[in-house]
């Protein structure tokens, strides 16, 4: 059984309990509780960043096959066009990735090609720090680094309030990406480690704190922590919902993957619209497997970007029945893509720029820029025509309404052409 | 001298109670809360019969047991971080937790705060650990010492950006955190300043985790520096920096956010005895000591204007609770609500007051709050106030519940509160009943927007 984004607020309504506060919780937060208990909140662009970890091989990704340079310099790992998912302009997805090919078809699926930066690194913890801050390694002290999402974050969030604006949904330590100067980012791996179980914390919210001194005219700090107090009760009742209907969810039309869990999870969460404008979500890290194909790399690459693309669309699909679509937008990165010349061991080396994807109910869909010309190299891998802040700079100022001045250095304008 | 809070004369003039602001349980547990990570009952109740300045006494000079105690466990940190690495922390949330001198460790916590070296670049739990111990080392000494002791921590450098710092310079932006944030406050030097001050620290490169001075690396030309001038090198450059004026009102300030309030923005004259003090005998102990004594600490500036960050959270159940309950699971909790030791997010500190608290993060705090008090599970139920209450011979006519409120909360509970608790249908029944009763009433306690609130 599915369960839609109605079904929050029909089976929450009243049931956080808020007449049991009270009289001494002042009408405005009331009000803002009931508003939020009604789904009435007006729904703002959410951004869900997928990384890749490892370093993906853009060219096995997004598949120049006419190229002869690429099938003479990829004897064993060359896609050739029989195997190929063809798009537009000689180029072609990935076998593995018949989902993607859907979307695209769709035009629910844009994808930037030639993204990388200026002597970029190949170390994989340098270059994916750079890809995570935005800012180059040189040009800032590591004690003073924040993550460009981190830096969204706390531009979105308003002083003296307590609203959640980013959470990362996965089983690794949070990336550097959502490290933040100021508000606290929480990790979900299950919704489980969140929930307060027992009798203690419902009593508590409810005649107790019926009591508690009004917070309206109360001193500032004790109001607001009262306020996200009752902000939680109501975060809680939905949470509980969205956790519970998360397995019917699931096997609705997720497949059995880690990151289609995880997306199944930031779509109940989006769907209990919690304010949430940033999730982060994680394919490839944590020890075994990911992105970093030296060695015998066909079949773990493609069943990475298998995992990947029935994620993806199982998730859009899902928010797309919901007719959520259209307020979401997902990203891809990678640290880098990676050498065009097979190596002896049937894998690649670490490379430079590679093609991202961005997704969503509201893309212009289709090829971005031109593929990366594989006679012009820069150390045998495909050299870069947009700068990766470019990318961050179109999300941040036309997908998130957020000043990309305030996240990311002087001089990265955005992209047109890439959303709709 | 009527009560002022602007007036610096007033502020920091040592608290004496009388009429209107007596000494009563909620300020005995405020000074708790702010110096030791909460009191037990046997403290709060000899502080109300001693009186705030003898409690300060006794909570700023070491007892003989402390050296003992802090060398056992320096050990076992060490231990810690030379193996697995996370357990250190785990080590260090036991030693705040049953800490002879508890006020060395929240001072201690205030320095990892202030200098916001982090792990996450380091990525060596050991030279953390050595570096969170030269902290404790020096934290109530002199600042110069603190400073000098800090900057001769290869994990400093790390997070500075200066892995080799040859001839090549500290970049500016490096020694702009030394300057601005770790000594003079924002605005204090000029870009020359900072210029000279970074050839002072030519000379020192990492090589194999450690720092070393290479004499032919360092610039030996003569520098100025804030007006002084010589062959400076790292040593005079302490000096200069620690002994500056603008130092001691940046350090005052900071001491102020951490002690007295996350939400007063104090004037530059309020500070200035403050700074002065710290500067004069350049004695932390001294400082922390005014502070504590303080009318403005024990006025409605500081009283319940702090929100609690995760750790004084826990600390502020755990410690009046009397509890030995686990730390390794406590270490991964209060990561999750944001503050990891060894990790806080940039060379800032942490972010205080409010960004502590969003709707999930409330949420998980309780959910922390239900595990440490729950009979079993993660902290495996150590945590029992029902025992704690026979122990002090409470009372039993309401089954402890008034206990844990004049614990927890003191009269900080509104009336209605107190009463919707008494109404709850306590339990006077088998003993039982009453501890599983009163870990309930504790965990709700809280989980109460006011026990939020330091």
């Amino acid at each position: 059984m599915r369960i839609s984004r109605r079904d929050f607020f029909k089976e929450t309504a009243g049931a956080t309990g808020l007449l049991a506060f009270g009289s001494s919780i002042p009408a405005f937060l009331a009000r803002s509780a009931a508003a939020m208990e009604a789904g009435q909140t007006s729904r703002e662009s959410v951004l869900v960043v997928i990384q890749l970890s490892g370093g993906n091989d853009g060219l096995n990704t997004v598949v120049p096959y006419q190229d002869d340079t690429y099938h003479r310099s990829r004897p064993t790992l060359r896609i050739g066009p029989d195997q190929v998912l063809k798009l537009d302009s000689g180029l072609g997805l990935h076998p593995a990735m018949p989902a993607f090919r859907k979307l695209y078809q769709e035009g629910r699926l844009s994808i930037i090609q030639g993204v990388g930066y200026p002597r970029s690194s190949r170390d994989h913890d340098v270059a994916m720090e750079d890809w995570h801050t935005g800012v180059l390694r040189e040009q800032m002290p590591p004690g003073a680094r924040t993550g460009w999402l981190g830096r969204a974050i706390d531009g979105a969030c308003d002083p003296g309030k307590t609203d959640l604006r980013g959470v990362f949904v996965g089983e690794i330590k949070a990336p550097f990406g959502l490290h933040t100067e100021r508000a606290v980012v929480p990790s979900i791996k299950s919704l489980e480690e969140w929930l307060p179980t027992g009798a203690a914390w419902s009593d508590s919210t409810r005649p107790l704190e019926s009591g508690t001194p009004a917070p309206a005219s109360g001193p500032p700090l004790l109001a607001a922590v009262a306020k996200a107090t009752v902000d939680a009760r109501v975060m809680q009742q939905r949470l509980i919902i969205a956790n519970g209907t998360l397995h019917s969810q699931k096997s609705a039309a997720y497949p059995p993957f880690r990151l289609a869990q995880n997306l199944a999870l930031v779509a109940q969460l989006i769907r209990a619209d919690l304010g949430i404008r940033i999730y982060f979500v994680e394919l490839g890290g944590g020890g075994i497997g990911g992105f970093d194909t030296h060695a015998n790399q066909a079949a773990n690459h493609g069943a990475l970007l298998r995992e990947l693309a029935e994620s993806a669309t199982a998730f859009v699909d899902d928010l797309n029945h919901d007719r959520l679509l259209d307020s979401v937008l997902v990203m891809t990165f990678s640290e880098f893509g990676r050498t065009l010349t097979e190596s002896g061991r049937r894998g690649t080396n670490h490379g430079a720029a590679a093609p991202m994807f961005i997704i969503g109910g509201r893309v212009k869909g289709g090829l971005w820029g031109a593929h990366p010309s594989l006679t012009d190299l820069e150390e045998d891998a495909p050299k870069f025509h947009t700068d990766f802040r470019r990318v961050y700079a179109t999300v941040l100022e036309r997908w998130l309404n957020l000043k990309s001045e305030k996240i990311l250095p002087p001089g990265f304008t955005t992209l047109d052409g890439v959303l709709a | 001298m009527k009560p002022d809070p602007n007036d610096p004369a007033w502020a920091w003039a040592p608290f004496q109670p009388d009429g209107a602001r007596p000494w009563d349980l909620r300020l005995a547990a405020h000074l708790y809360r702010r110096a030791a990570f909460g009191g037990t009952w046997p403290e709060l109740q000899r502080s109300l019969s001693e009186g705030p300045q003898a409690t300060i006494d006794r909570l700023v000079h070491p007892t003989p047991e402390a050296a003992a105690f802090n060398r056992l466990y320096d050990d076992y940190e060490n231990a810690a971080a030379a193996s697995a690495g996370d357990g250190s922390q785990a080590w260090w949330l036991r030693r705040m937790i049953e800490s002879p001198q508890p006020l060395q460790e929240q001072v201690t916590l205030f320095w990892h705060n202030h200098f916001g070296i982090s792990n996450v670049h380091v990525k060596a739990s050991a030279s953390v650990c050595r570096y969170i111990q030269v902290l404790r080392q020096h934290g109530l000494g002199r600042f110069e010492a603190l400073l000098d002791a800090v900057l001769a921590q290869p994990a400093v450098w790390i997070c500075l950006g200066a892995r080799d710092n040859g001839k090549r310079n500290l970049s500016d932006s490096s020694i702009r955190i030394l300057m601005d944030h770790y000594t003079l406050g924002p605005g204090s030097c000029s870009d020359t300043d900072a210029r000279e001050g970074a050839r002072a620290l030519t000379g020192w490169i990492i090589s194999q985790g450690e720092l070393r001075f290479v004499p032919g690396e360092y610039d030996a030309t003569p520098k100025k520096i804030l007006g002084q001038e010589g062959d400076c090198d790292r040593k005079a450059l302490v000096r200069i920096l620690a002994t500056h004026p603008a130092t001691g009102q940046w350090l005052a300030r900071q001491l102020v956010r951490w002690f007295i309030s996350d939400t007063a923005k104090p004037s530059e004259s309020l500070l200035a005895p403050l700074a002065k003090q710290l500067m004069s005998e350049g004695n932390i102990a001294k400082g922390v000591e005014v502070v504590l004594r303080s009318n403005l600490f024990f006025s409605t500036e500081a009283y319940r204007q702090k929100v609690r960050s995760p750790v004084a959270l826990a600390l502020g159940i755990i410690r009046p609770l009397e509890g030995r309950t686990g730390t390794v699971q406590l270490a991964a909790d209060l990561s999750r609500l944001g503050q990891e030791l060894y990790e806080p997010p940039t060379i800032k500190g942490w972010a205080v007051g409010l960004a502590w608290i969003n709707p999930l993060t409330t949420l998980g705090r309780a959910k922390l709050a239900e595990a440490l008090l729950a009979e079993s599970g993660a902290y495996g139920g150590k945590l029992d106030p029902a025992a704690v209450a026979s122990r002090h011979n409470i009372p039993a006519n309401d089954g402890g519940r008034q206990f844990l409120v004049d614990l927890f909360l003191q009269g900080d509970l509104a009336p209605e509160s107190v009463a919707a608790l008494a109404a709850g249908g306590s339990a006077t029944g088998s003993i039982d009943a009453r501890s599983a009763d009163l870990r309930h009433v504790a965990a709700r306690l809280a989980s109460l927007p006011e026990f939020q609130l330091a």
